[in-house]
């Protein structure tokens, strides 16, 4: 009888099982695949770097997954044990041994848990071939990504499936168990508004201090630079939105459906005087769920949000940094050219650009000194020549505009957009520059700025210094071997600058030293003869192509979690609430009206916290002074699609099972 | 005539197991009139009347109301049709527990969009008429059964129906909440002129009818009429009991 039971309570909730179980086994799936991707041997191969480190961060990340799951798991399993709340009592009222029920209870979630592993360990193995080979396909690997599971890894996999289900079987005992002690009394929970007006005022306010405190932040973090005070600023914001939330949805969620169901005139008409009513029930069972998810998901687009920004900041730099996958400097282009020569590299582009050195002196804002340094000078029409992604980077200058070419401070507020008053020896002052980052050798070929002069102050510059600047591009690499590259690492310090600096520009000189000078003076400087790019655009690509990974692979996770839950609250009504909907219909009300007052409800429990968590993270981006970008909007935008997408699906579920009890 | 049924049948399920619930039915009901319908368990009174309240459509057979053919409305007219012209009393009440007593009662006019004023006017003449004035602010789940059967008869009146439909409307009542919900119907039905038609396996509760229907399995067995005297009305529809099937027959009831 008791395998009756079991299966028919299981059968009764198949659609919400069914949500519950495939989102257990999707989680299970992607956690089984971090844990076996670890050990692939196909990955440990195409990615060296994978046993150093990237190998390590799966595993962690696998941890950060499973931890997640299990909260999910928990908080969702503990649905259906209340939704079976009056069923368990009626049991222990008919005679039934408290333990017995606990039992079916605990025997329920473990077969619960066994079909969700199954599908999940299934999964993994599907997973594991399709994640690997998005992953190879973003960290632009060209290998064959196969499939392979350890031993050890299944064996371990197992011990977990074994000892979750036995945990989580034995949390909902333990709630069933709760719930027969309390005994079967449903407490009608009272509206209060006395309590929850002030409460929903004081969220409000708390908001507003969070968004005023993210201001202060902005500014204190660029004033003061590292102190504790950002930190408790950051805190303190968190809780206040996190609170300042849960008050506003407490307070004012069911204050507004109670203020229009006080306008008679409202109420009174139609479907209203009931769907008020219903609706407000149904959000005060929902709160702590819909504001759960709130934060979850404002909280999945803030980390969105950075780490686009992250992603753009790092990219920009590389660009920056790295135009070239080689480039040499007139000392060194032999040496290289004939290693090329060797290796048999696929040259698709060779560039070269005359460059003069000399001495300049200004004014640095953000040291709030005057600085006197070498500087590289470049003529306008040579920077033209040069590839078009170089100037891409940088402000478009006219032919007789001057541009200065320097590190990005890094800050988070824009740099200034010129330089004034640049000092230059023996040549005439230049009165404005434009500032960019993009370096058109990499900022490593120069030593400190850069500066494009319009074509006639370059030949009328006198240097101290003349060189001349090389740059290769290749397809598929510059195939250098180890032995060439050490070879070619002895030429590295090509040459070293030594400023003599003597209280003006005119009398000061820069001295030339062939050797690596004993003592570092802070007025010598390093030409670098040689720089090969090309290896770090592949470990960038790589590392950005993992962090894509587990950055989208985190967002899905996450975006499922909460549709499901979401879904599964709407689900799950409590017995007398689907039967008054039936009643509804017996008494004369149109199915439209029935199917309205299901879609109201749905739209609510899905825009409500879909709006507060975009408010809450285009807020936070604008007062970091973030500009949205099309492409972030877009990510949003999908990102709300799928959402609205669990919306629509969980409504066709929803009204799928009331017109099932219609018919019954 | 305000209801003509002509040959209405209706099956259940599929070729194999159907069930033939109303084989081949005619009746005719006249303005103002309070009909019982009775009949042994599974004798399709509550398809009958399903049938009648356009809950459900007959397979063959034509029901028509006020002159209008109700089975050839589509379903939104049918609706309508319901909300205006009928009220409903089911045995299993079918009162919203969201809703308190007053809500539960004026919810037919609020659905029909009424004004105000004449929801309050006709909430309280009702609530007057049924003396069950002091249970107007209460929850649904602090009434008896009793009065729960009550609002739910209230709530079937309000919009004055033109025709009241009960189905086992006495069936759980304790005998003296019966006779006076019974009484009340009789009331609504000589001043109010509601038509009525009542189902139900009890013969106490068909006494109060002017003429009663027998059916069983699908097809009309026979009437009996009052003959003014409820007495002998009692003991008629007895006799007429004991001629269809035996004397417990009656008592089993298996609707919900
Ligand atoms: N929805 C249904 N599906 C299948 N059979 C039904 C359904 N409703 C009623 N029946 C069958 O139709 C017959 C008449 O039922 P019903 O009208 O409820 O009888 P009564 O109300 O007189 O007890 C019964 O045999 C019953 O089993
Ligand atoms: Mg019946």
């Amino acid at each position: 009888m008791y395998r009756k039971i079991i299966k028919r309570s299981l059968y009764n909730m198949r659609d919400s099982y069914l949500i519950y179980i495939l989102a257990c086994a999707f989680a299970i799936g992607i956690y089984g695949t971090l844990v076996s991707m670890s050990t692939n041997p196909s990955i440990k191969r195409a990615i060296p770097t994978w046993r150093s480190y990237l190998g390590d961060i799966s595993i962690m990340m696998s941890w950060v997954f499973a931890f997640c799951a299990v909260i999910y798991m928990v908080y969702v399993g503990g649905f259906f044990v209340k939704q079976q709340h009056h069923e368990f009592i009626t049991f222990e009222k008919l005679g039934m041994q408290r333990w017995v029920v606990v039992m079916l209870s605990f025997f329920q979630t473990s077969v619960i848990q066994f079909f969700a592993w199954i599908i999940g360990l299934l999964g993994t193995v599907v997973f594991q071939k399709f994640l690997g080979m998005v992953l190879f396909y973003l960290m632009h690997l060209r290998f064959n990504f196969l499939m392979y599971i350890s031993l050890a890894d299944a064996r371990h996999l197992l011990t977990v499936f074994l000892y979750s289900t036995i945990f989580f079987s034995g949390i909902n005992a333990f709630k069933t168990m709760r719930i027969l002690q309390k005994g079967g009394k449903r407490r009608a929970k009272k509206a209060r508004w006395w309590l929850r007006i002030p409460a929903g005022l004081f969220g409000i306010v708390l908001l507003i201090l969070a968004q005023v405190g993210s201001v202060q932040l902005i500014y204190d973090i660029d004033s003061i630079g590292y102190s504790p005070k950002p930190m408790a600023e950051i805190l303190f914001i968190l809780i206040a939105d996190v609170f300042g939330t849960y008050l506003v949805y407490f307070g004012f969620l069911p204050t507004i459906l109670n203020f229009l169901q006080k306008i008679r005139s409202v109420a009174y008409s139609g479907i209203n005087i009931f769907s008020f009513k219903y609706l407000k029930e149904r959000l005060f069972q929902n709160i702590s769920t819909l504001w759960f998810v709130t934060e979850l998901s404002a909280m999945a687009l803030v980390l969105l949000t950075f780490c686009y920004y992250g992603y753009q900041q790092v990219y920009h730099n590389y660009n920056t940094i790295y135009p070239f996958e080689l480039s040499a400097d007139q000392n060194t282009v032999k040496t290289v050219r004939q290693e090329l020569k060797k290796s048999k590299a696929n040259i698709v582009g060779e560039y070269q650009t005359d460059v003069k050195i000399s001495l300049a002196s200004y004014y640095k804002e953000s040291d709030k000194t005057v600085v006197h340094q070498p500087m590289t000078f470049m003529s306008h029409s040579d920077y033209l020549a040069l590839p078009k992604r170089i100037q891409k980077w940088n402000p478009k200058v006219k032919s007789n505009e001057y541009l200065m070419i320097r590190y990005n401070s890094g800050s988070i507020n824009d740099e200034p957009q010129k330089a004034y008053n640049i000092e230059v020896k023996n040549a005439p002052l230049i009165a404005k520059a434009k500032i960019g980052n993009s370096f058109p050798y990499g900022s490593t070929m120069h030593y400190g700025s850069i500066m494009i002069v319009p074509d006639k102050y370059y030949q009328s510059l006198p240097a101290e210094i003349n060189d001349t600047l090389y740059g290769w591009k290749f397809k598929k690499g510059d195939r250098l071997n180890a032995k060439q590259i050490k070879h070619l690492e002895k030429r590295r310090g090509d040459y070293f600058l030594k400023v003599n600096y003597n209280s003006n520009l005119k009398n000061s000189s820069i001295e030339i030293i062939k050797k690596e000078p004993e003592t570092y003076d802070h007025n010598v400087y390093t030409q670098i003869g040689f720089m090969r790019q090309g290896g770090f655009k592949k470990q960038f690509n790589q590392v950005g192509g993992f962090f894509l990974f587990i950055v989208s692979l985190f967002s899905v996770a996450l975006l499922i979690a909460l549709g499901s839950v979401l879904t599964l609250r709407i689900l799950l009504r409590d017995d007398y609430q689907s039967r008054q909907l039936r009643t509804l219909q017996k008494i004369g009300v149109e199915e439209t009206e029935i199917k309205g007052i299901v879609r109201k409800e749905n739209t609510l429990t899905f825009l409500i916290p879909l709006i507060f968590a975009l408010v809450q993270t285009i807020s936070a981006s604008l007062s970091f002074s973030l500009k949205l970008p099309k492409k972030l909007l877009l990510i949003y935008g999908g990102y709300v699609a799928m959402y609205c997408l669990f919306g629509v699906v969980s409504y066709q579920i929803s009204w799928h099972g009331i017109k099932k009890k219609f018919s019954q | 005539m305000q209801i003509v049924v002509k040959n209405i049948s209706k099956d259940y399920g599929k070729k194999k197991n159907a069930v033939h619930a109303i084989k081949d039915i005619s009746l005719e009901v006249e303005h103002g009139e309070f009909l019982g319908i009775m009949g042994p368990s599974g004798a399709g009174k509550t398809t009958l009347l399903n049938m009648l309240s356009t809950n459900e459509r007959p397979d063959h057979g034509q029901i028509i109301i006020d002159d209008i053919d109700i089975t050839q409305l589509h379903d939104r007219e049918q609706t309508k049709f319901r909300r205006n012209k009928m009220g409903f009393i089911y045995q299993s009440f079918e009162l919203l527990d969201s809703l308190n007593v007053k809500e539960n009662v004026i919810l037919p006019l609020a659905l029909s969009r009424s004004h105000k004023k004449l929801i309050e006017e006709r909430f309280n003449y009702m609530m007057n008429l049924l003396n069950i004035e002091k249970l107007s602010q209460r929850n649904v789940d602090e009434l008896s059964l009793g009065q729960r059967q009550i609002v739910a008869a209230a709530r079937a009146l309000i919009n004055s129906p033109e025709i009241l439909f009960a189905d086992e409307p006495t069936g759980s009542l304790d005998s003296k909440s019966a006779t006076i919900l019974l009484n009340y119907m009789q009331l609504v039905n000589q001043r109010e002129k509601t038509t009525i038609v009542m189902a139900t396996h009890d013969a106490f509760t068909a006494s109060y009818c002017q003429r009663v229907v027998f059916i069983k399995d699908g097809l009309i067995f026979s009437e009996v009429v009052n003959p003014g005297n409820r007495d002998k009305f009692f003991e008629q529809i007895i006799n007429m009991q004991r001629t269809i099937g035996g004397g417990n027959y009656f008592n089993v009831s298996q609707d919900y």
